[in-house]
């Protein structure tokens, strides 16, 4: 039981490091905006896992807001980005 | 609110140990597939690629988990919370990804040496209005 909490968070923990480090890195804006999505369900999904995990219901109403509002990001930055950023079209 | 606080804490305990164990397998399952996009986000090359690994395991984690809080907490009113949640998740993954992926495709951070097709390149070679 325990070693699969300790699997869980390693898990979880690599995860954002590796979507961190593409939005640090990430040569163009689309692909931040692609990683910060990412980043945000899974945000999503580590409130969740607590959730569940220590069997309290407070971080519900935050969970529909996230799934709600959380296109807004991207979709705006797909939108209103330059037409082109690179140097090749 | 409150009323959903009590309806659901009276109705989460009695739990049965091997419902929780299915419940941490579920997490661990769910916390797999996040680390799958990521590693997805890592190592692809291109915008569109990346879109690949980022729209599809993440929506399938998040239904993981939601099965997850749902076995773990048992009552309707959660069940009833968790359902628009995957829902509103599974309607804006694709218009998001569809956003994304037309304006990589205007803005050429798409990688066209490795397009086996490409069928927008007829509109995009003629100008609007040229009879073709």
């Amino acid at each position: 039981m325990n070693a699969l909490l300790v699997a869980i968070y390693a898990v979880f923990g690599i995860a954002a490091l590796l979507t961190l480090y593409r939005i640090v890195k990430g040569p163009s804006i689309l692909d931040r905006a692609v990683a910060s999505d990412v980043l945000l369900t899974e945000v999503l999904c580590v409130l969740g896992a607590e959730m569940a995990i220590n069997q309290h219901t407070r971080t519900l109403p935050v969970l529909l807001v996230i799934a709600g509002v959380g296109v807004f990001g991207s979709i705006s930055i797909a939108r209103f980005v330059a037409r082109r950023d690179g140097d090749r079209r | 609110m409150t009323r959903l606080l009590e309806v659901s804490e009276t109705a989460a305990p009695a739990s049965e140990p091997w419902i929780d164990v299915v419940v941490l397998v579920l997490i661990l399952l769910g916390a797999a597939l996040c680390l799958t996009a990521a590693i997805g986000l890592l190592r692809f090359r291109d915008v569109p690629t990346r879109l690949h690994a980022a729209t599809k395991p993440q929506v399938l984690g998040l239904i993981l988990i939601s099965l997850a809080i749902a076995l773990s907490l048992r009552s309707w009113p959660v069940v009833a919370f968790l359902v628009p949640v995957v829902l509103i998740q599974l309607a804006t993954a694709p218009l998001s990804a569809h956003m994304v992926g037309r304006q990589a495709y205007r803005n050429g951070t798409i990688d066209r040496s490795t397009l086996y097709a490409d069928e927008l390149d007829d509109s995009r070679s003629t100008p609007p209005a040229a009879g073709g």
